[in-house]
């Protein structure tokens, strides 16, 4: 089997899928809703034709912007923290027992019931933006990374104890490491609740620079149903591209583990 | 081979765990420098927190354990490998965690990687050699440190019969070329007696006896087919079935 037919052959199903999708609409858009209804559901290339009106594309393409940047950062900082927290509370057990109730509690709190309260305290612009993707994207990470450096082969904490290995070598050379298919899993899901918070954050906030969340808002009310669904596309698209950068990043990263063997016989990639 | 005073002494040692399992009770044992002893039993006799408290791993509850051997190498049931290290970082390792000179950690990873005979696969993942090249770059990565005293965790036991046989062949010109001091702990009797001076046998958490091996080093792999090695082996089973069968008596009782 060459190597282009096996691409064709992955590529083809989801393929398939979306021009399924897509006759599904267009039946939908002229078979079954009347012309003068038609704003329900306008048909794909509609869609495509006012998104790229200039004024429109200006809007969409700065909405777009301002949510992938408050994604990136929010996601940025969630995983540093989430990391130092993690290393922090894999020392030792009365530390975290002492701070892990309280990133339970933050999974547990309704963080974009907060967004008012943040729009308070700290404005309606990019730093409560970012905060609240933070608080959205803190606990995958920390949760996962404290998994990982928790389940590192205990013949080889045994090694690292022969060797005297100090606390920071056994944390650098070892658990970290070890617990990289573990913290890039968090960063994955972290990255995906990243994207979630940047626009449904922004649609919470209801003012200041508008984020895809606000003109998803904003479009139905202005009745301009072809930007609504070119909006949403946008948003899912960035999550898209998010939740592919951190699989194939992760892909290369542990090309070590055994969960990127390939199983040979039945020429199914494993689920990822 | 020749006897300098131990290199390793247990004196009436006892471990019990915090779970409350008694582990070993009453094992003196010594090994002198230069000398290989291997230890057999039954699983979950104690043969492994044996080697753990020899290793300083974990420390006695009675007893006293003490070591004159400044370099101590520990070869794991498993390989132990770091998964994302080549074969030639992982044999490293040792010398990396001691704060050795880069080129001197090199230079003696090189020379135990050509003397297990994996100098081509210095530059794979361990993922992609066999179980028995594995364990290879295991003993690499202990001999890499220049061990006075190795310590064995039932080394060989995951691998096929050929292999098993053949490592310990290897492992034997290993110690007889570098003559460190030996302590193995198996559960094949053939695998002690065909490596050991000493095979002392071990059966519910306590030394049952011990059988004194004479064959001189270097032995042939044909040694095993040999008579005496043989009669050895007996000797060994026959001790090891005695105790089981005292126990099984003890139990009717
Ligand atoms: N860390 C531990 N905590 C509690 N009990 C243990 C521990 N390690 C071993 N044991 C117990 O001690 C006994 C001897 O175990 P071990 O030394 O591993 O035997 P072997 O290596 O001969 O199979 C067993 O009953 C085992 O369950
Ligand atoms: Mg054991």
């Amino acid at each position: 089997m060459s190597a282009a037919y096996t691409r064709l052959r992955t590529a083809l199903p989801p393929l398939a899928v979306s021009g399924l999708v897509l006759v599904l609409w267009y039946l939908g858009s002229y078979v079954l809703i009347d012309a003068d209804r038609r704003f329900l559901l306008p048909p794909p290339h509609e869609v495509v034709r006012v998104a790229l009106d200039p004024a429109n594309l200006a809007e969409l393409m700065a909405g777009l912007g301002l949510s992938a940047q408050v994604a990136v950062l929010g996601l940025g900082i969630a995983a540093v923290v989430g990391l130092l927290l993690a290393a922090l509370m894999s020392q030792a057990r009365w530390i975290e027992r002492a701070v892990y109730p309280y990133a339970v509690l933050l999974q547990t709190v309704p963080i974009l019931a907060l967004v008012p309260l943040f729009g308070f305290w700290f404005g309606f612009g990019l730093p409560s933006r970012v905060l609240t993707c933070v608080l959205i994207a803190l606990f995958p990470i920390t949760a996962n990374t404290l998994f990982g450096l928790r389940s590192t082969d205990p013949a080889l904490h045994d090694l690292f104890t022969l060797h005297r290995a100090s606390r920071w070598t056994r944390l650098v050379k070892l658990q970290l490491p070890a617990a990289l298919p573990s913290i890039l899993t968090g960063l994955r899901i972290s990255a995906g609740a990243a994207v979630i918070g940047a626009i449904v954050g922004d649609f919470f906030f209801q003012q200041g620079q508008p984020g895809l969340g606000q003109l998803i808002y904003l479009y139905p009310r202005r009745l301009q149903s072809e930007l609504l669904f070119a909006a949403v596309i946008l948003a899912s698209l960035l999550g898209l591209v998010v939740f592919w950068l951190f699989g194939t990043v992760a892909r290369y990263a542990t090309a070590w583990h055994d969960s990127q063997q390939r199983p040979a016989s039945t020429g199914q990639g494993a689920a990822r | 081979m020749t006897d300098h005073g131990p290199a390793l002494s247990f004196e009436q040692v006892g471990m019990h765990y915090p779970t409350g399992t008694t582990a070993l009770d009453d094992v003196t044992l010594h090994v002198g420098a230069g000398e290989f002893v291997a230890v057999v039993g039954p699983s979950g006799c104690g043969k492994s927190t044996l080697l753990r408290l020899a290793a300083g791993l974990l420390t006695p509850t009675s007893g006293t354990v003490a070591r004159s051997a400044a370099r101590l190498g520990f070869v794991f049931q498993d390989p132990t490998l770091l998964p994302w290290r080549s074969v030639r970082r992982n044999v490293e390792l040792a010398g990396e965690l001691r704060r050795e000179p880069a080129a001197q950690r090199r230079e003696r990873a090189e020379q135990a990687l050509a003397r297990v005979g994996l100098t081509g696969a210095a530059d794979q993942l361990p993922r992609t050699l066999s179980g028995g090249m594995r364990m290879r770059v295991s003993l690499a990565r202990t001999l890499a440190g220049q061990p006075e005293l190795m310590l064995f965790d039932e080394p060989f036991g995951s691998l096929d019969e050929i292999t098993r046989e053949r490592l310990g062949e290897e492992l034997q010109s290993l110690f007889v070329a570098d003559g460190f001091a030996g302590l193995l702990v198996t559960h094949s009797v053939a695998e002690a007696v065909y490596l050991a001076e000493r095979v002392v046998v071990m059966a519910d958490r306590r030394i049952v006896g011990e059988v004194a091996v004479p064959l001189p080093y270097p032995r042939e792999p044909q040694v095993r087919f040999w008579p005496d090695f043989t009669a050895l082996t007996a000797n060994v089973t026959e001790l090891l079935r005695g105790s089981s069968a005292e126990r099984t008596a003890a139990v009717a009782r």
